[in-house]
């Protein structure tokens, strides 16, 4: 009898344990069909995208509405449709045409997904409303913009670029200001790299990653029992490897800022969830830099399809967080479409050419054949874009 | 009914081995509500040894594959003697003293130590190594390639699953993935290299393929061209130490395959991890100084130490040249 009940204690400890093997947290979890790694895990690895073109922002016209109908979605893709190919031209042989060069012919396009904008929270879909002080900080970095750009003819012909500015013929007396803050966005001024945007740089791709209208938006996710590892394969060669910590420990100290940030994951039901601070100075996400805070969550909710939902907060820019939501869809794993190496920097030959053009300018004006430079405007580009009834 | 002895140790011990397995395999870090504690990395994924963590050469690969004595300087030039042997430090490296230097080494070629180079090759080899300042990829923050990332002076992680094993690499924020499954090629030709793995026993072997000719072995001007594929094996010594060996194969470089061989460490930090080297920006300097408005690189003057750096970049050695060469 006594050994009968060992035997039967040895049974039951066996099938516990290949239990646990199978799914260490058994009854549990919610989403029992869930996929799952050998180890337990949900399984969120593959390559993801999300399928569909859904802007940011909600265009104020949809209110709180979420959801656009069959219909809208329809219609949207058929006016959308009209841009496809689209080669809108300013006047040949113009500054803004050669501007323009990057058009709606180099705009990826994908079908209008359901949602009405990828903003959840707040419930006009719209990003908060500044902080009084981050509202002061983005009109002096748009007024010395706009100072550079005056004497151009793209604030002559009131382009959108020059919204809010004012055409005066002379260059501006702020053109020789030193930068008070980090430049990461392009200006009509080439002195240095410092000048130049973080893409004309290769170095932008970050987080969040939602994606841009001119480049794939993939990410490729590996695991391991206790750790992963996410590719990002975005713009165009601009894809980053993040790094995530799993081991429990607190966030990095605050003199390590990283252009990235410092992601630390861990499992919240089947959800991971990654707490993501000490975020760079010289990263800019709408105007929030090293007090950016992330708290994303990714849930796998079917057999090819993965929810992504980030809380977004910084007090000294926004007056509340928001909430953003994608719904990606796994890529075929054989056909393994990702650019996971890229090589922006290595074929860089623009940007070093910018700044030589600008250094040729230089001296044609001081030998008298060429205009003052300030008169040109080399940092404008996308014309047309604006047309995009999904806006950006 | 009546059981003997036997059967009841078996059964244990067949409970004690489940319960063993529940434990190395079954480690899932999901502690809701409840701060997250670091999870015990298995030994064996799927009964495969498991190589995950971040780990890190130790050794002066980085500076020459094969064995060398020690130098003054990265750049050398002649000193008041005739011999190649009592070459000083040169004016780009010249102001960080003995920071500057390069350490000796036994070299990792296996075998008899000598690279097999073609007559033709080995001539580039030594231009490349003269010129180390115009042509290495790592300087412009190029990257890196494979085997070179995995001995740079900088850790690298592995996460390894069943069906992908992918490697991040601090150095330019880098990463491959090696597919232990069936995928496409890459559509062209790759700096680090299309990674297709095997197991073999507890031996994982990794064929790379489809490299561009841009990136290097080393800081001494070692290289290949674009038919280099590389076979590499992956077995653990011990469970902080790896045996990392590659076989290199390239019939318009090398008359014959050749293989460098040396062992990897975990890092053993309790709070490790990958923090970003992203050189992009470290490079611009180096890459764009050249067509600032006002320089940055200036004479210095009074009692500061004066250095005269002159680099003029060689005819056809211009990194954009270079790139299309």
């Amino acid at each position: 009898m006594r050994t009968r009940l060992l035997l039967v204690v040895g049974v039951a400890v066996v099938v516990g344990a290949l239990a646990a093997v199978v799914r260490p947290w058994g009854a549990a979890s919610a989403e029992a069909d869930v996929p799952r790694t050998p180890w337990g895990e949900p399984d969120l690895q593959g390559i993801w995208t999300n399928e569909f073109d859904t802007p940011l922002q909600r265009a104020p016209r949809y209110g709180t509405r979420e959801f656009f109908t069959d219909e809208e979605r329809a219609a949207l893709d058929e006016e959308r449709l009209q841009l496809l190919g689209r080669d809108r031209r300013v006047e040949r042989g113009t500054e803004l045409d050669v501007a323009g060069a990057y058009n709606s012919v180099f705009m990826s396009m994908k079908r209008t997904g359901r949602r009405t904008s990828l903003i959840v929270d707040p419930a006009d879909g719209r990003i908060p409303a500044l902080t009084p002080e981050a509202q002061q900080r983005a009109a002096a970095d748009r007024a010395f913009r706009l100072a550079l750009l005056q004497a151009t003819e793209t604030c002559k012909n009131n382009s959108p670029a020059c919204a809010g500015g004012t055409y005066v013929p002379t260059p501006s007396p702020r053109r020789d200001e030193p930068l008070g803050r980090y430049n990461t966005a392009r200006m009509n001024r080439h002195y240095g790299p410092e000048d130049g945007s973080l893409s004309d740089r290769c170095l932008s791709g970050g987080v969040p990653e939602f994606g841009t209208a001119y480049g794939g938006s993939f990410r490729r996710v590996v695991q391991t029992p206790g750790g992963i590892a996410i590719f990002y394969d975005v713009g165009q060669g601009q894809g980053f490897q993040r790094n995530i910590v799993m081991n429990g420990g607190p966030h990095l100290p605050p003199q390590v800022r990283q252009w990235h940030g410092d992601s630390r994951a861990r499992w919240d039901g089947d959800t991971l969830v990654v707490d993501v601070t000490n975020f760079s100075p010289k990263t800019d996400f709408f105007g929030s830099r090293e007090n950016l805070h992330l708290v994303e969550r990714w849930t796998r909710t079917g057999p090819d399809t993965l929810e992504y939902r980030v809380t977004i907060e910084d007090p000294t820019v926004w007056t509340r967080p928001w909430t953003v939501v994608e719904e990606f869809t796994r890529q075929n794993g054989k056909e393994n479409r990702v650019y996971y190496e890229p090589r922006c920097h290595e074929g860089n030959y623009g940007f070093p050419s910018l700044l030589l053009a600008a250094r040729l300018a230089e001296q044609a004006y001081a030998e008298r054949r060429a205009p003052h430079p300030a008169l040109m405007d080399n940092a404008t580009d996308f014309v047309g874009v604006e047309e995009n009834p999904l806006g950006r | 009914m009546r059981l003997n002895g036997s059967t009841v140790v078996v059964a244990l011990a067949a409970a004690l081995a489940g319960a063993g397995i529940a434990r190395s395999v079954a480690q899932s870090p999901r502690q809701a509500g409840s701060p997250a504690r670091p999870a015990p990395r298995p030994d064996r994924i799927e009964g495969r040894p498991n190589f995950s963590g971040i780990w890190q050469a130790n050794n002066e690969a980085h500076w020459d594959l094969q064995a060398h004595a020690a130098r003054p300087g990265a750049v050398t030039q002649p000193g008041v003697y005739p011999f190649e042997y009592a070459r000083v430090a040169a004016a780009p490296v010249v102001a960080l003293g003995a920071a500057a230097g390069i350490p000796a080494s036994l070299g990792v070629v296996q075998d008899d130590g000598g690279i097999p180079y073609t007559p033709e090759a080995l001539a580039v080899r030594n231009a490349n190594a003269e010129h180390w300042i115009d042509r290495d990829p790592e300087l412009k923050c190029y990257l890196p390639g494979i085997p070179r990332a995995m001995y740079m002076p900088y850790p690298f992680e592995v996460t390894q699953s069943t069906n992908k094993i992918h490697l991040a690499y601090a150095f330019a924020n880098t990463a491959r993935t090696i597919h232990l499954d069936e995928v496409d090629p890459p559509p062209a030709e790759t700096w680090m290299g299309h990674s297709v793995g095997r197991w073999e026993g507890d031996t994982l072997i990794v064929d790379v393929s489809y490299f561009n000719d841009k990136t290097w072995f080393d800081r001494a001007g070692n290289f290949h061209s674009d038919a280099l594929t590389l076979t590499e094996r992956f077995s653990l010594l011990t469970p902080d130490v790896m045996q990392y060996e590659v076989t290199i194969e390239d019939p318009k470089v090398f008359t014959r395959p050749w293989r460098i061989a040396m062992p990897l460490y975990r890092r053993m930090e309790p709070n490790m991890q990958l923090l970003e080297y992203r050189c992009t920006e470290f490079a611009e300097e180096f890459l764009y100084g050249h067509v600032r408005k006002e320089p940055l690189v200036k004479r210095w003057e009074g009692e500061t130490m004066i250095v005269e750096i002159t680099r003029k970049v060689p005819p056809g050695d211009r990194f954009y040249e270079w790139l299309r060469k």
